[in-house]
């Protein structure tokens, strides 16, 4: 790999032993799994540097090579507080790997940690430019329901929206693209060794499409649902 | 600390198992009458004596009110959740149950997970005899698709039979383990597990690995209320019609006629399972008999309904799973149920592969517990379990909706963390009502549990409390909370919604004191006099009869000495001797049990004539 690896996770006091300790998982002294620390990170966890295209092969195999040491059946016949302890990491690891695997989960969670994620208004308000296609779209969800509440002939109707649904599953997907184009943007910008503004500026970026993304899909859900 | 068995705590029987140290193969333990399977049944004396499995699946017949069955389905149930199921069953439910539902045998009240209990402790009873030491550890198998109240119930179930239990582990998984072990399958597998009350779906992925074997579970689905007793249902509704219809007979669905046509029911539903046609003949209480033809045809399409249900379940996991039906490698089919010719054929042609059902399917479970149970002793050696949740977890957002915060079928343990702060001032508490389910408001989901955050009074938007959620091995909810600003742990009382809560299960422990310590002696003594009971009962009945008057006297002197005998051997507490009584008993009575036989089948052939002219 040629990032260096953010080491964001700042050595610990061992629980069992109380020494200062570097480990990850285990600690090197006493051997006992850690703690938990408080401001965790998965790519960290899963030993990966914060980029945004990850290799799923290599995650699946760290995943499970992790999981065989924190597995809780691992820790069945250990004492009360070292079952707890392990159970946290143990969870903590499916967490990150859940996360990790799906690239709009791995978006939303590295902007959190990077303290750029921001919903803000924007999940009910529409981007200026689907403004007149969502109007449209509202008005025909409201027709198709009334239409249905008072038992009339709904054929017309659902075609409209069935063209319509297919029209905002494109902008899905377009956004979907643009996404993935801005995350390599991401991985450029730490590959160069870019100042905070410009990274600042792509993750910006990428909250606002996260954002937009989010609007379109409750919109398809809705109209789905609608159509069922 | 000592051994960890296996136990498959099943609607209709339950099993326990362990893995014999030689051989490394998982076994199960015989009880006291050789069988392996112990009969889900629960029978209480009037002297409060408790009695399970195979004594007390006969006294279903003599003494309903004082025996349940299928106790399962209602596990980690409010009294509102089961009202379909009072229609089929004769579950006498206590109408003040609230939170926890009371089930009235006799005249006691006993909670699910205290029935269940008595189960349990009675497999932990034959395991004690057959390893002649103390078993306190336990795995235990539920269905895949239980929620966390059924979960919790069966968790409760164990601590109240003395054990502790070390893992609640997913049925089909259980199955798979049995089935890798047995074959040492790869890839992509299917297990479908239809048993006595329950349905489940999984799909999984077998890797091998340098460590080992893993089992990941990719996807699950089914319900939990879809199993064999539904077919009975279906049988026991379509013969109560038809008797209705041509003898004018109604009879309680609830009494010992219903219960003994039942019976006769599942046996007719276990020959279709081999023949082509079988005949029911059931005398009814004007003398005559009733009798019908079952073909297979006839009865899988009586009973296509519910073999159609389990088909949606299957599609999901496998779209939660993002697999085709032709993608699966291998299926598994699982739970005494799938024995049924239709199922066996409907999965083989869904996934247009011949499902494996190699290893018996009433006893898989109950090897892949105990397959578990090994593993959880000895460390994750060369094997790793990795099961998900069945059902998503979200907490009530405003208005009503949900907030998912874990989706179904991530892997277990899982957690996600919520921040949560003051809207006014001085504000002390923030009620927080966590859900399971898919559906996308609350009222439609299942819950879990409310409770209150506390926090310190301050200015609106000021405290920032941290509250974890956490979805342990188990597939049990924990719940955490952490003050952000201080980093002070909080204690989160949580108060089930459906369920026993702490002190319920205190209370329940001390009281089930006064039946743990019932010997081995004593229990033999207790189901050698139920039976005592039951075929003396049944003799009186018989010598009613006018045919009892074709008896030579000889005979009638042999059987008026045999039931003395007997009578007097129960009031001692003598069981083996209750026992050669009883055999005695039987032996005198063999040509009245032929002549009532005889008796029964010529007035349904008489029957059968008048009908025809």
């Amino acid at each position: 790999m040629a990032t260096p690896f953010p080491i964001s996770n700042p050595p610990l006091v061992c629980w069992n032993c109380h020494e200062r300790t570097s480990g990850t998982h285990f600690c090197p002294g006493c051997g006992k799994v850690l703690q938990v620390p408080d401001h965790s990170d998965y790519f960290f966890m899963l030993g990966f540097p914060r980029r945004l295209w990850l290799d799923m092969g290599m995650l699946e195999q760290k995943f499970l090579e992790l999981s065989w040491k924190l597995h809780p059946d691992n820790f069945v016949n250990a004492t009360p507080e070292e079952r707890e302890i392990s159970l946290k990491r143990g969870s903590e690891l499916n967490d990150a790997y859940r996360t990790l695997r799906d690239s709009v989960s791995r978006v939303e969670y590295l902007l959190a940690i990077e303290g750029a994620r921001k919903e803000g208004q924007a999940k009910q308000q529409a981007p200026p430019e689907l403004l007149e296609e969502v109007f449209e779209l509202n008005e025909s969800l409201d027709e198709l329901r009334e239409a249905k509440a008072a038992g009339s002939d709904v054929g017309s109707l659902r075609r409209r929206l069935t063209t319509a649904e297919q029209s905002f599953e494109e902008k899905l997907k377009a956004v979907d693209g643009e996404l993935q184009l801005a995350a390599r943007k991401w991985d450029q910008t730490l590959d160069a060794g870019a100042d905070e503004d410009a990274k600042k500026r792509v993750m910006s970026q990428l909250n606002d499409l996260l954002n937009r993304r989010s609007y379109i899909r409750n919109l398809v859900v809705n109209v789905q649902k609608e159509l069922l | 600390m000592g051994r960890i068995v296996g136990i498959d705590l099943g609607t209709t029987n339950s099993l326990v198992a362990y893995v014999d140290a030689q051989t490394a193969q998982p076994r199960c333990i015989p009880g006291p009458s050789g069988s392996t399977l112990c009969p889900s049944v629960v029978s209480i004396d009037p002297d409060g004596g408790i009695i399970v499995g195979e004594p007390a699946r006969r006294r279903l017949l003599t003494q309903p009110e004082r025996s349940i069955y299928s106790v399962k389905r209602l596990m980690g149930r409010g009294p509102a959740d089961v009202q379909s199921e009072l229609m089929l069953f004769p579950f006498r439910i206590d109408p003040s149950s609230k939170h926890v539902i009371r089930v009235k045998l006799g005249d006691k009240l006993f909670t699910p997970p205290e029935i269940s209990s008595f189960i349990l402790r009675e497999l932990k009873n034959w395991a004690e005899a057959f390893f002649s030491e103390a078993i306190d550890r336990a795995v235990i198998t539920v269905p895949a698709y239980f929620n966390d109240a059924q979960r919790q119930a069966t968790k409760d179930a164990g601590k109240l039979a003395g054990l502790e239990v070390v893992r609640l582990v997913n049925e089909p998984t259980a199955a798979a383990l049995a089935y890798g072990l047995h074959e040492k399958q790869r890839g992509k597998v299917a297990v479908y597990d239809l048993g006595g009350g329950t349905f489940d779906i999984s799909i999984l992925k077998l890797i091998s690995t340098g460590e080992g074997d893993i089992y990941q579970v990719l996807a699950t689905n089914g319900d939990t209320h879809l199993g064999g007793d539904d077919i009975d249902n279906l049988l026991q509704a379509f013969v109560h019609e038809q008797i209705l219809q041509t003898d004018q007979i109604d009879f309680s669905p609830y009494g010992e006629i219903a219960q003994e046509l039942r019976k006769e029911l599942i046996a007719i539903k276990h020959k279709l399972s081999e023949a082509n046609s079988a005949t029911l003949l059931f005398p009814l209480p004007n003398g005559k008999a009733f009798v019908h033809e079952f073909t297979r045809g006839a009865f899988e399409a009586l009973i296509r309904p519910v073999v159609d249900r389990t088909m949606g379940p299957v599609k999901q996991a496998l779209a939660d799973a993002q697999l085709k039906p032709s993608e699966v490698d291998e299926v598994v089919l699982v739970g005494g149920t799938t024995r049924t010719p239709l199922i066996r054929r409907t999965v083989q042609e869904y996934f247009d592969r011949k499902p494996h059902r190699e290893l018996n399917p009433d006893e898989v479970v109950a090897l892949g517990a105990a397959v578990q149970a090994n593993i959880l002793d000895h460390g994750v050696k060369n094997m790793l379990l990795l099961d998900v949740t069945p059902l998503s977890l979200g907490i009530e957002t405003y208005g009503g909706a949900v907030a998912k915060i874990i989706p179904r079928n991530s892997t277990i343990p899982a957690s996600a963390q919520e921040l949560y702060t003051t809207g006014v001032d001085n504000q002390t508490g923030i009620d927080i009502h966590v859900l399971q389910g898919e559906r996308e408001l609350a009222k439609d989901c299942r819950s879990l549990a409310r409770f209150t955050l506390r926090i310190p009074a301050a200015p609106a938007g000021l405290p920032r409390v941290e509250v974890k959620f956490l979805i342990d091995a188990n597939g049990i909810l924990q719940v955490g909370a952490k003050d952000i600003r201080t980093g002070e742990q909080h204690n989160i009382e949580v108060q089930p919604s459906y369920g026993l809560n702490d002190a319920d299960i205190e209370r329940m422990l001390e009281e089930s004191i006064e039946y743990a310590e019932q010997d081995f002696a004593e229990r033999q003594v207790i189901e050698a006099r139920t039976e005592a009971e039951s075929i003396l009962g049944a003799t009186a009945k018989a010598q009613g009869n006018p045919n009892a008057g074709a008896l030579s006297s000889p005979e009638r002197a042999k059987i008026e000495v045999s039931i003395a005998a007997l009578q007097e051997a129960v009031k001692g507490n003598d069981y083996k001797l209750i026992r050669h009584n009883i055999d005695e008993l039987n032996r005198a009575t063999e040509h009245l049990a032929e002549l009532l036989m005889n008796s029964a089948v010529q007035s349904a052939l008489q029957g059968k004539k008048l009908a025809e002219v």
